[in-house]
Parts: structure tokens; sequence; C-alpha cells
């Protein structure tokens, strides 16, 4: 199913395997007898060029086809923007801070729930997953602020 | 029978029912899959012996299989991508007040389905393993290539685009150190790229966080029924119209499930179709033909058996899931491939043992908790999505302790969600990411004992049987039709 995006898609991944070929020869192939570190990723490169250049192609010659529907990007934006939060503070702040921000926020302001409930259902959440995963499946989440 | 004695032990008993009930959960719960549930738990069974550990593991990878069938069922969302296939008629059941027809032929389908693979499990690992120890270097290669040409053929969408994805999985999978020159690849001195890019993360990213972001962006309309679900059983005519669907999916399920690439859904959808074929009513199915039902349900529970298969006799994992055991295998120190039965029988045979018990244990706890599985799901979706995220977040976070792999699945979370948006199938660009070092791995040593000669993978009979059904499997449609690329089925 082609759309008119694959005409860009197959641009991105033609231009992404001409990097991974040209850093594959940095590595050297090395010889038949024994191929060197970049000798896999080169003809999978090559491949990849290949068949990108190919969708490219049938995107411009063929009649594309519509392309995917995109409603609530927007909150999915968010909940995307959430999960790098999380990452970015998790060693910072430690789980339960994290966690608990993690959940007000997108009960908040992805789904726009009220005050008392976000933070109520977040308050229970952090400490519930912190009581199951750190203490009884002992999965030594960060401590952060909370270090003593 | 000694892997009775092992698996009947009171801490393997305990094991195999936490597994099997976790993985029921995991499989009703939309948006966490086996693969999301298995390396959550995985760093808390550090602590326990690698046996029990497997058993519990393994209850939980076909626990999911009959807990995504209970919210096809009842929500038309599928709890799992194999339980896709039941939404088609179990929901259009559900909807005409059949609700518990389905479900109970969904719960004895699989039970009977695991059973019968499980026979076949434990007399073909064996035999598989004895055979496999005389392959070469080139047979394992061509037999993955074989593998990855399979699954890319059998993507629902376009045979192009999927060997893109497998060629991109090959280019992922060489991120690292290269194990023969000891040169880091790809990396750029981010420390958490030495080891790898990770299956689990990608996976966690691939399969579980992209599916949530997508159903974040979806007005999902959860009508879960308030009809009682009166009866479980399934009338004398149901089981007349399933029984077959039911014997015929077994058969294809666990066969499929026993070639390294398939996986679980590829056969689901095959039995749908074939049942669909068969049937003296085709135009029906969509509309709550049982035998769009019995067939899937009883597939995906063989396949999911299947696919240990490969994974103990050979060492080769099935699909990603089968990976992460794998991995886990090694986490405990324990070498897979042929020679695990032979060192190992009491792992073997104990798992074995325990996938039978297993079984019973579904069947029996399916049908009560149907009506707790009914409230879990009643929970709005706003609220289960970010414990979901949060739990795959904590599970990424426990492999290493490292935030970076946290970073890898959310990259690839999004990387995920675009793919399904453009049509782009995760299942090839995950089976080579796993066979990806394998492979690179058995080509060296292949060239290096034919001294640079290709010629080796061809002049040896069975690889260049593997490799002729890779290139027929692959370019066919193209010489059938112009759908190659299309993907127009």
């Amino acid at each position: 199913m082609m759309s008119k995006t694959d005409r860009w898609i197959g641009l991105f991944f033609a231009l992404f395997s001409t990097y991974v070929c040209a850093e594959s020869l940095r590595l050297g192939l090395g010889t038949f007898y024994r191929p060197g570190p970049g000798f896999m990723p080169f003809y999978a490169g090559i491949v990849l060029g290949v068949l990108s250049l190919a969708l490219v192609s049938l995107g411009f010659f063929r009649n594309p086809e519509e392309g995917a529907s995109w409603e609530c990007w927007g909150r999915i934006l968010l909940v995307v923007l959430a999960l790098f939060g999380f990452m970015l503070l998790l060693e910072r702040l430690g789980f339960l801070p994290s966690a608990f921000l993690f959940i007000c926020f997108v009960l908040k302001v992805v789904e726009r729930r009220g005050w008392g409930f976000s933070v109520g259902v977040a308050l229970l959440v952090a400490v519930a997953s912190y009581v199951v995963f750190d203490l009884l499946l002992k999965a030594q989440l960060p401590a952060g602020l909370l270090e003593r | 029978m000694y892997g009775f004695a092992v698996a009947l032990t009171w801490k393997n008993l305990a094991f195999a029912f936490a597994g099997v009930l976790l993985g029921t959960l995991v499989g009703v719960l939309p948006g966490i899959g086996p693969a999301a549930a298995i390396s959550l738990l995985l760093p808390s069974t550090f602590h326990a012996d690698p046996i029990a550990s497997m058993i519990m593991l393994c209850g939980l990878y076909y626990g999911t299989m009959y807990g995504g069938s209970t919210t096809s069922i009842l929500v038309n969302i599928p709890g799992e991508a194999a339980s896709i296939v039941t939404c088609f008629d179990g929901y259009q059941m559900a909807r005409r007040g059949r609700a518990g027809p389905a479900l109970g032929i969904a719960a004895f389908g699989s039970f009977i389905a695991g059973t019968i693979a499980v026979v076949g499990l434990m007399f073909l690992a064996p035999t598989l393993a004895s055979f496999a120890l005389k392959f070469g270097s080139p047979e394992y290669f061509s037999l993955m290539v074989m593998s990855m040409a399979l699954v890319t053929y059998l993507s629902q969408r376009s045979i192009l685009k999927g060997i893109m994805m497998a060629a991109l999985g090959l280019v992922l999978s060489a991120v690292g150190l290269d194990p023969v020159t000891a040169k880091l690849r790809f990396t750029y001195d981010v420390l958490v790229l030495r080891d790898g890019l990770g299956i689990v993360p990608v996976v966690m990213g691939l399969f579980g966080v992209s599916e949530v972001l997508l159903n974040v962006g979806v007005r999902i309309d959860r009508e879960v029924f308030k009809t009682k679900i009166k009866s479980l059983f399934p009338t004398r005519r149901d089981w007349k119209d399933s029984s077959m669907p039911i014997v015929r999916g077994s058969f294809l399920g666990f066969f499929l499930g026993i070639i390294p690439g398939i996986g679980t859904i590829i056969p689901t959808f095959m039995s749908y179709g074939l049942e669909k074929r068969l049937s003296k009513h085709p135009e029906q199915f969509g509309t709550g033909r049982i035998e769009g039902l019995a067939g899937p349900e009883a597939c995906n529970n063989s396949a999911a058996t299947g696919n240990f298969v490969p994974m103990l006799s050979l060492g080769i994992p099935a699909n990603a899931i089968t990976a992460i055991l794998l991995g886990a295998l090694t986490i405990y120190g324990l070498q897979p491939g042929p020679l695990l039965i032979r060192e190992h029988p009491d792992l073997f045979w104990g798992v074995i043992a325990s996938m039978y018990i297993g079984n019973a244990m579904l069947l029996v706890l399916n049908l009560p908790l149907i009506p707790l599985w009914v409230q879990i799901l009643r929970v709005p979706y706003m609220i289960l999505y970010p414990l979901i995220l949060l739990f795959c977040l904590i599970g990424a976070y426990s492999l290493n302790n490292n935030v970076g792999d946290v970073i890898i699945m959310g990259i690839f979370g999004v990387v995920g969600f675009l793919m399904k948006k453009f049509q782009f199938e995760p299942a090839p660009l995950v089976l080579a990411l796993v066979l990806g070092p394998m492979l690179e791995e058995n080509l060296r040593q292949s060239l290096l004992i034919s001294g640079g000669s290709f010629a080796t993978f061809l002049t040896r009979p069975l690889s260049a049987f593997f490799l002729i059904v890779s290139l027929a499997i692959l370019f066919l449609p193209l010489f059938r039709s112009r759908s190659f690329a299309r993907g127009e089925r």
C-alpha cells in the first residue's frame, strides 16, 4: 500500500543507507575469506538503499493512495514528551517523584482530568508500583532525591 | 515422567501458577504484551533457580494467548497481537449475545491445542536437536535467511517494505561490539550501545509503547458487555462446528510455530484464512462464525508451544519473545543450542511437564475468572494506558538499571508508532535484529571454512534448499502479479 509519504520515507532510507555504507567502509569490509566488521552492515545497507530507491520511484510513478490519518497527534506528542521527561528525571529525582509526575501529567494535561483525580491516582500508582517492583520484586529502582 | 517429578514440586507449581495467572492478566490488558511482561518479570527471576524461572516465563507466554482472546471477544481490542483475528468473529458473537460460548470455545480450543502441541514438542524437540547437531554454519545461515524470508513474505503489507525492514534490522543488529575484531560499530561513544541495542527495549518500544501511542490517538468505543455472560459452555452445535477447526488450527499452528521466524501472529491469520476457505459460508466470516474463532484460537496456543521447539532444540528463537527467553537462559548461565536437552534434561522435561500442567491450570482459571477480567476491562483506558507505559518504563530500566535502555525503548516506541502509521511491518525488523548476530557469525565462519567461497552455501544440499526456498518465497509474487510492491492480496 503506497502512500504519498512513501516517497519521502524512501528518500530518508536511501540517505540513511548511504550513511550506513559509508560508515561500514570506514570500519573495513575485510575480504571474503575474512569478512571485516563492516561486511554485513555494508551489504544490508546496499539492499536497504536499492529498495528505498525502488520505493521512491514507485511512489512517483504509481497512483498513491491516501496516507495515514493523524487524529489526536497533539495528545500523542504530549505523551511522548511525558515519556522522555520521565527518562530524563528518573535518575535525578528518583523513581517515586518521576512516576508521580508522569502519571499526573498524563492524567491532567493529556486526558484533562481534574487535579484531585490526577494527583490521587498518580500518588496511588507511584506508591503501589514502588512497593510491587522495588520492594517485592527487587527491581532496584533509583532512589534519587530520596536517597539517604 | 521425570519431567513431572521436576514440575510437580510445590515451588515449581507455584511458579507455574504465577506465570499463567500473570500471563492471562497481561493478555487481557491491551497495550502490554508478552514481551513487555516477560522483561518486567525477568529481574525478579534472577533470585530463583533457572528451572522455576523458565517455568514461570513460559507459563506467562502461553497464558497471554489465553488472556488475549478474552479482550478480543468482549471489547474488540486484542490483548496482544496474535488475538487480532479473534476480534473478527469473536466480538461479533458477543454482540449477538453469544459471548459465553465464544469464550468457552476459545478456552477449550486453546486447551486442546496446547495439549496436542506439548505432545508434539515432547517428541519433536529431542529428535530435531539430534538432527541439528549435524548442521554446520552454512546450514544455520541459510535457515536463518529462510526464516527472515518467510516472515517478510507473510507480512500483511508490502514485501518490498518488509525486506527493507529486514535489512534495517540487520544494520541495527550490527550496533555494538563486533565479536570477531572487537571493533565498536555505530556506537559513537554512547556507553549503552556498546552491548548492542538490546532486544528487550527495542521490542517493548516497537510493540508495547507504540501500540499504546496508537490507542491514545483513537477514540476507543469500549462497549464492554453489560449483559450477563450466561453460560460459558458451548452448545453441541458449537462443538460440531468447532471441532475440525480446532484440530486443523492445532496442527497448523504447531507446525508453523516450529519454523523459526513465524511466531504466533502469522499462523493465526493463516488459520482464519484456511477456515474461511474451507467453510460452506465464507461470506458469513466476520459476522460471528464460530469457526473463525475456534481455529485461530487453537492455532495461536499451539503455535506458542511450537515456538519452543526451535528454541529448545536448536537455540534459534522463533520470534522476539522466544528470543527474550533465550536471553534469559544465557543470563542463568545455560548455553542454548542442540546440546541443551542433553546437558540439562531436568530443564527441558520440567518445562514440558509444566506446560501440560499450565494448560490445565489455564482452563480452570480462565472460565471462572472471566468476571474478574471483565471488571479489569471496565477500568477506563485513560487510566490503564499510563499504567501500562509506566510498567514498560520500569521494565526497560530494570534490565540493566540503566536509563539508556529506557531511552532506546522510547525511541523505538516512536519509531514503531510511525512504522504502523506508514504501513511498515515491525516483525521482519525484529527477526533480523534477533537473528543478525548469529547470522553474521555463521556467515563469517562459513566463509572462513570455505576459504572465502560463497559456493559453500549452494553446494551443501540442505543449505541450498533453504536458500532456494527463500528466493522462491520472495520473488514468486513478482512473477505472479504486479502486487509485489503494493502488497495487495
